[in-house]
């Protein structure tokens, strides 16, 4: 009788350290999903920002200056443009996609 | 009772010695001072108070665990558990193709607590310096309140960063965000800017306000020693971001026009302008721009001249450009062909005792040549065969004196007079645009009556997600598809020699349109020598897909016509944007093959 008071004694210490343990685990865990989380959104943030300058880096006065000084582009207008009338049946049965 | 002892010990001497074996222990009892003169119930009281003060302990226990059990649960939770916001970031909008106009980005405040404020003076200095302060100004910041005053709200990322690295005590930060608007001046009016707690206040940022906000979300924690979260408690709300807006306006065109409209405002010393775009098939805006403008980003310093959007908030008397319209209902109800002759001369005519007249006599004319001239008298000479009624009906129903439905703050509903209240001469001065007032928002319009066969379509600022793109449109015909058609003959003539404005013409596309010019209305007269000139017109003519209208106030500079100032922007505008829009050009053009001053190559020989 004595053992096996003993052992369900051992038992249950062992298992009460092992719940400490887990459950210690489990915050660690819950604090790093948290933290990744939040990273996460601040990525998410810092990308939207990128995407914001990126635009901001691209906007038409800025291209068409680029385009005139840098490049020595013009404005395309019809007196210089050749057009070129294309028949969808045509390009079709040729198999071909503009 | 070491004291007793010694008492005792020096007393022995004095007494007899008594015969004693024990001298080790002292008979307590024995001594008469030390015999214990405790009643039996003084025990009894203490074992009594130490039962009761237990009974105190578990009656307390009891309260604790029982009674008051949820209000001490509540304030265990209070020193444990922390509610977090999680805040809804705001939609962006976006134009037609999916360009950012306005969007998002993270912009954290600084702020001290000046009591904890510790800083050398290199670091005051520098700090300073990254506050775009002078350390005067810091130390003053800082003396306001003891315990919190803000530094800088909505910083740049990088700057914030640097201040960080100072490391300077009771300086912190806090995340927030702030709006980034890529277009500038060029779309300020369309999009509008929010103020620092993210509430918009102007333009599509404030019409979309509740769609762009969003909803915050809330989340219970459990947070440990340090600082971590370690569980979710209760259920946790997300937080629900807000809309994007998809805007018809092309930022492309959006800009293009506006810089048109300011070298053109530049050029002619006037003191605004405004251009609007629409495309005549779908009713979509395309472009609204004015000016003067504004740098959203920087507000400082800002008048309410630069802060309107003219183009919906202003109104004028439309003058010449109601003249089609007049034209058109004409035609429509059959009381003229575009070949009947109105005879005009001498150039002025007389209504009960007012003279109306033409910047010079031109005798008789045809219906389109009234049109193509711009002839005062005989836009009347048609209009006084309307009854009053019927007259008033045709303005109402192509939007005159009405709100155009288009969800933007600031749109004006312009001055229709009831028809029971016009005298004769009020109808006649209404034929050419006198005595009414519209935004040119509403001039445009109601020109889609005539580019889109006859029906006034409803006009959209945001894209239907509902309707594929490029989705024809229908609206309240107004007139018949034919008499459309005859009447933006009558336009194309305006452009053509011979008419009021053939600067509005484009290579490679058909137009049309009306000028229009008139005194300012200063008061209650007329002002002398203060104009505003504006264009109303749409291409390709044959089958529109846009109509411009561009109006220049107070053009200064020794032009003031309609058919000068302002069409010249509307040629430019429209060029770019049927060349962006990809419109084939139905005029044939003489190909001009530019060669460039190149040095050849020497040939070997």
């Amino acid at each position: 009788m004595m053992r096996l008071n003993a052992l369900l004694l051992v038992a249950l210490l062992a298992s009460a350290m092992w719940l400490v343990r887990v459950a210690h685990d489990g915050r660690a865990l819950f604090a790093a999903l948290d933290r990744a989380q939040s990273e996460e959104r601040l990525l998410d943030s810092e990308h939207e920002r990128l995407k914001a300058e990126k635009q901001a880096q691209a906007t038409p006065l800025r291209v068409e200056k680029a385009a005139r000084d840098k490049l020595a582009m013009r404005t395309a207008t019809p007196a210089v443009t050749q057009y070129v009338a294309w028949d969808r049946a045509a390009s079709a049965a040729e198999g071909r996609t503009p | 009772m070491r004291a007793a002892d010694a008492l005792h010990q020096a007393r022995q001497p004095a007494k007899a010695p008594k015969p004693s074996a024990n001298v080790r222990s002292v008979r307590y009892s024995t001594s008469p001072l030390l015999a214990s003169k405790t009643p039996p119930w003084r025990s009894k009281f203490l074992v009594a108070l130490v039962g009761l003060s237990f009974c105190v302990l578990l009656g307390r226990a009891a309260y604790i665990q029982i009674v008051g059990s949820a209000f001490f649960l509540k304030q265990g939770e209070i020193r444990y558990a922390r509610t977090l916001e999680l805040p809804a970031s705001r939609g962006r909008i976006v134009d037609r193709n999916g360009l950012i106009l306005a969007s998002s980005v993270p912009a954290p405040s600084i702020w001290a607590i000046p009591k904890d404020f510790e800083a050398d003076k290199s670091q005051k200095a520098r700090l300073a310096r990254l506050l775009e302060m002078t350390p005067s100004e810091l130390g003053a910041r800082l003396d306001d309140n003891p315990n919190f005053v803000w530094l800088r709200r909505q910083a740049d990322d990088a700057v914030a960063q640097q201040i960080l690295a100072l490391g300077v005590k009771g300086v912190h930060q806090v995340r927030e965000y702030k709006r980034k608007y890529p277009e500038g001046e060029a779309a300020a009016h369309v999009v509008g800017f929010t103020n620092v707690e993210d509430k918009g206040q102007e333009g599509v940022e404030l019409a979309f306000q509740k769609d762009l906000a969003g909803r915050d979300g809330t989340r219970r924690v459990i947070k440990d020693r340090l600082g971590r979260v370690v569980e979710d408690i209760g259920e946790s709300v997300a937080p629900i971001d807000g809309r994007d807006i998809e805007l018809t306006v092309d930022s492309k065109v959006q800009f293009f026009a506006y810089q048109r409209i300011r070298d053109a405002v530049a050029e002619n010393k006037a003191k605004a302008g405004s251009v609007v775009v629409l495309d005549a098939q779908t009713g979509e805006v395309l472009a609204m721009a004015n000016v003067p403008s504004y740098s959203p980003a920087d507000r400082r310093n800002l008048s309410g001249a630069q802060l309107r959007n003219r183009a919906i908030t202003d109104t004028f008397e439309p003058g010449s450009t109601m003249k089609p319209f007049i034209a058109g209902w004409a035609l429509e109800t059959g009381r003229v062909t575009p070949s009947t002759v109105i005879q005009t001369s001498p150039g002025r005519m007389t209504l009960t005792g007012s003279t109306i007249s033409d910047s010079h006599p031109h005798g008789d004319l045809t219906v389109s040549e009234v049109i193509q001239k711009s002839s005062n008298v005989g836009a009347v000479r048609m209009a006084m065969t309307f009854q009053p009624r019927e007259m008033w009906e045709l303005y109402s129903a192509v939007g005159f004196g009405q709100k155009p439905q288009l969800g933007f703050p600031g749109a004006v509903t312009g001055r229709l007079r009831p028809w029971k209240t016009w005298r004769p001469i009020e109808q006649a001065t209404m034929s050419y645009g006198y005595g009414l007032s519209a935004s040119l928002f509403q001039i445009a319009h109601a020109y889609t009556v005539f580019a889109h066969d006859g029906e006034l379509i409803p006009v959209s600022m945001t894209k239907n997600p509902n309707l594929p793109a490029g989705a024809p449109v229908s609206g309240v015909r107004v007139l018949s598809a034919k008499t459309a058609a005859t009447v933006r003959d009558m336009l194309r003539l305006v452009t053509l020699p011979g008419g009021t404005a053939p600067k509005a013409q484009v290579v490679g596309y058909s137009v049309g349109g009306k000028s229009g010019t008139a005194y300012k209305q200063e008061g209650k007269g007329y002002a002398q020598k203060k104009y505003r000139a504006w264009f109303v017109g749409m291409a390709p003519i044959a089958q529109p897909r846009i109509i411009v209208a561009v109006m220049v106030d107070e053009p200064s500079n020794g032009k003031w016509f309609g058919g000068d100032v302002a069409a010249p922007v509307f040629s430019q505008v429209v060029q770019q944007t049927l060349r962006m829009m990809g419109v084939p050009p139905d005029l044939d053009v003489k190909p001009q093959i530019v060669t460039k001053d190149i040095p050849a190559e020497e040939e070997s020989f």
